[in-house]
């Protein structure tokens, strides 16, 4: 523009030209980084995706082997990981991870409640300590629950394998829900109370219904943590007959001499059914979102 | 039905320098509807709550029908609460947010129907029962409230704004069905609000507090006309009311004070007041309706000439801002007063009504 031109501009028409004159370059350079950005997730995806569909291709592929390889395809690799044993595996572990799940969610809520509305002495000290024990690793746990549980006569026993995985869910699951009851406006319990309600009551009917979300979360989280629990089961519980999948296809991988890449592809797949059900069973359900609106203004 | 009486109380949160509630003396009687009126933080929240039970009085005693209450869990005081968010269970319909407290309460569900649908008829909600808190409108939601409270057939009603929420049209039309309820079912209520005019329309007696404190607790009508002190004078009163700096006059006789650029004899009882205290200076009051224009030719009423800064027309009547000298003042005048700002007019001041207050105190020297 000549200075002519410029100068019959106002103002504002000025400021306006320059700001998009500076920005045209920055759009431009956006555009170049989303591309070079998309190539790398591109790649990453590529990588995750990659051994799936490995997975898939061994696990119907009659010549399975360590490269994907276009299928004969059969389904004989299921009935060879069934009859190892992956039927029993799998009850197994729907056993512990259904019994641990209601034990640390049952327990969990009522601490996280107790915590979120009451004083607790120390309750900041209590708080540091539950955080700090969602990272303790399984391995410190392990030689010290084993002593416990021979001297208790708890070791081979289903029932008390659940309790012990419970138990290393069950801080994550009391900061979780914590901070989820934290957000139920206290008015809720308060008008219960008024209205002549129990704690119990209280807690039954207002306060979990409305803390569901975190509540499914936290079962979740925990039934994904006991469904793919190793070193516990094997190192507490030595009864064959009670060995969960995660531990059994690891037995299964060695059981031949040689590894089997089709019926273990197979095992693993089954492994993963259930906990793929929960998933689409439970994103369906947790759309429904917080159940806040029209009982609190603002 | 119960009389409630707080002697005494105070609440002094931890972590906080100044308590919320002190000193607190204050009854309602079996059946009365008590207003408590103030503004944001002056403690009505905190006492309504601790007669609930949500919060404990760090001293005095709440007495509920007699019995002191203090360390009785609010669940056992059969009492019952409207939020100012209304609390509606939102996971419930409408017809077990109703039916909540009684089965809680463990009545028979033939009772628990029969009851829901009459009080549903009555604040006609009856078309409502089956939908969640979310569908309906902030006065719906109000008037599931206010069922829920009615359904508990409690000792006592505690309100806490429960209008805040409405708009304006909606507010007069509640608090009137307020009223209502009231009328029909005469149980000892509790109403907190920031608003002086549901506290005015609304009110048996008005329990004015400001910083923790009771200022004042008496019928609407009487704490208009004998504010006990320059707060309430202030608080109670729209527009509010005006407030001069006075000098006294004494020079034998009856005592005169003077304000603005005139002087008025003080009659009667703060007559006598002024006659037996050494004050120099006081405050004095009046209110907007108490100051008019003075007639042609001057009146036998003190009056000063001013200037008139602001007109706001209200329909039946004109609010005029007035300056005289520094001092800013409003006054009433007849819907089509003609006036516009820079007319310089002379007003009145109706002495008869005319308050005294201590200029350091702010209490009425009545």
């Amino acid at each position: 523009m000549t200075t002519i031109e410029l100068s019959q501009l106002t103002e504002q028409d000025r400021k306006h030209k320059a700001s998009e004159q500076a920005s045209e370059p920055l759009r431009r350079r956006t555009r170049r980084q989303r591309l070079f950005l998309d190539a790398v997730l591109a790649l990453v995806g590529v990588a995750f995706i990659l051994p799936l569909l490995w997975l898939l291709d061994a696990a119907f592929n009659q010549n399975a082997s360590q490269a994907m390889s276009w299928p004969s395809l059969t389904l004989s690799n299921f009935h060879s990981a069934v009859a190892a044993g992956a039927g029993g595996a799998i009850k197994n572990s729907l056993y512990l991870a259904v019994v641990s799940t209601i034990i640390a969610t049952f327990v969990s809520i009522l601490a996280a409640y107790a915590l979120s509305r009451r004083r607790v002495p120390l309750k900041g000290l209590l708080l540091i300590g539950i955080i700090f024990l969602t990272g303790l690793p399984i391995t410190l746990l392990l030689i010290p629950i084993y002593v416990m549980y021979v001297h208790l006569g708890w070791d081979n026993s289903p029932f008390y394998t659940s309790v012990a995985l419970a138990a290393t869910s069950v801080p994550f699951a009391i900061w979780l829900l914590k901070n989820f009851i934290d957000q139920v406006p206290r008015e809720f319990e308060e008008a219960a109370a008024i209205e002549g309600s129990g704690n119990i009551r209280i807690l039954w009917k207002v306060v979990i219904p409305l803390a569901l979300p975190g509540i499914c979360v936290a079962a979740i989280l925990t039934f994904i943590n006991s469904w793919g629990a190793f070193l516990l089961p094997l190192v507490i519980d030595a009864n064959p007959q009670n060995t969960p999948g995660a531990l059994g296809i690891y037995e299964f991988m060695s059981a031949n001499g040689r590894v089997e890449f089709g019926p273990l592809a197979a095992y693993a797949i089954l492994f993963s059914i259930p906990v793929i059900v929960l998933y689409l069973i439970s994103t369906r359900w947790l759309h429904g979102g917080f159940a806040f609106a029209g009982g609190v203004k603002g | 039905m119960a009389k409630i009486v707080l002697e005494g109380v105070g609440k002094l949160f931890k972590g906080k320098s100044s308590a919320a509630v002190r000193d607190l003396d204050l009854e309602v009687e079996d059946g009365e509807f008590v207003v408590m009126v103030g503004p944001s933080g002056c403690g009505k929240t905190t006492t309504l709550r601790m007669i609930a039970g949500f919060e404990t009085p760090s001293e005095g005693v709440i007495r509920i029908g007699g019995k002191p209450m203090n360390s009785v869990l609010p669940k056992d005081r059969n009492l019952a609460m409207v939020f100012q968010s209304y609390a509606l269970f939102p996971h419930m319909t409408v017809a077990k947010n109703l039916a909540f407290g009684m089965k809680a309460r463990h009545e028979p569900k033939a009772t628990i129907s029969r009851e829901i649908e009459t009080i549903a008829g009555m604040l006609g909600i009856d078309s409502l029962l089956d939908r969640k808190p979310a569908e309906l409108s902030g006065g719906e939601r109000q008037r599931v409230a206010l069922g829920r409270a009615l359904l508990r057939r409690p000792q006592a009603f505690l309100l806490d704004e429960p209008l805040s929420n409405l708009d304006a049209a909606l507010r007069v039309q509640m608090r009137l069905e307020i009223k209502r309820i009231h009328a029909q079912f005469p149980v000892t209520t509790v109403y907190v609000t920031h608003d002086q005019v549901e506290a005015m329309t609304m009110a048996d007696r008005i329990a004015l507090m400001n910083l923790g404190r009771l200022q004042q607790m008496d019928t609407p009508e009487r704490i208009y006309d004998h504010p006990a002190n320059t707060f309430v004078a202030s608080f109670i009163g729209t527009p509010k009311i005006n407030l001069f700096a006075g000098s006294v006059l004494r020079d034998g006789g009856i005592p005169r004070v003077r304000f603005l650029d005139c002087s008025s004899s003080v009659n009667g009882s703060a007559g006598k007041v002024l006659e037996s205290i050494d004050r120099s200076a006081v405050t004095v009051g009046f209110r907007p309706e108490e100051i008019r224009l003075a007639p042609e030719g001057g009146g036998r009423l003190p009056s000063v000439q001013c200037v008139v800064e602001m007109v706001e027309p209200l329909g039946p009547e004109t609010n005029v801002v007035a300056r005289a000298g520094e001092q800013l003042f409003v006054c009433k005048t007849a819907a089509r007063s003609g006036l516009a700002p820079g007319d310089a007019v002379a007003v009145e001041f109706d002495t008869s009504q005319m308050k005294l207050f201590d200029s350091e105190s702010g209490d009425c020297l009545d």
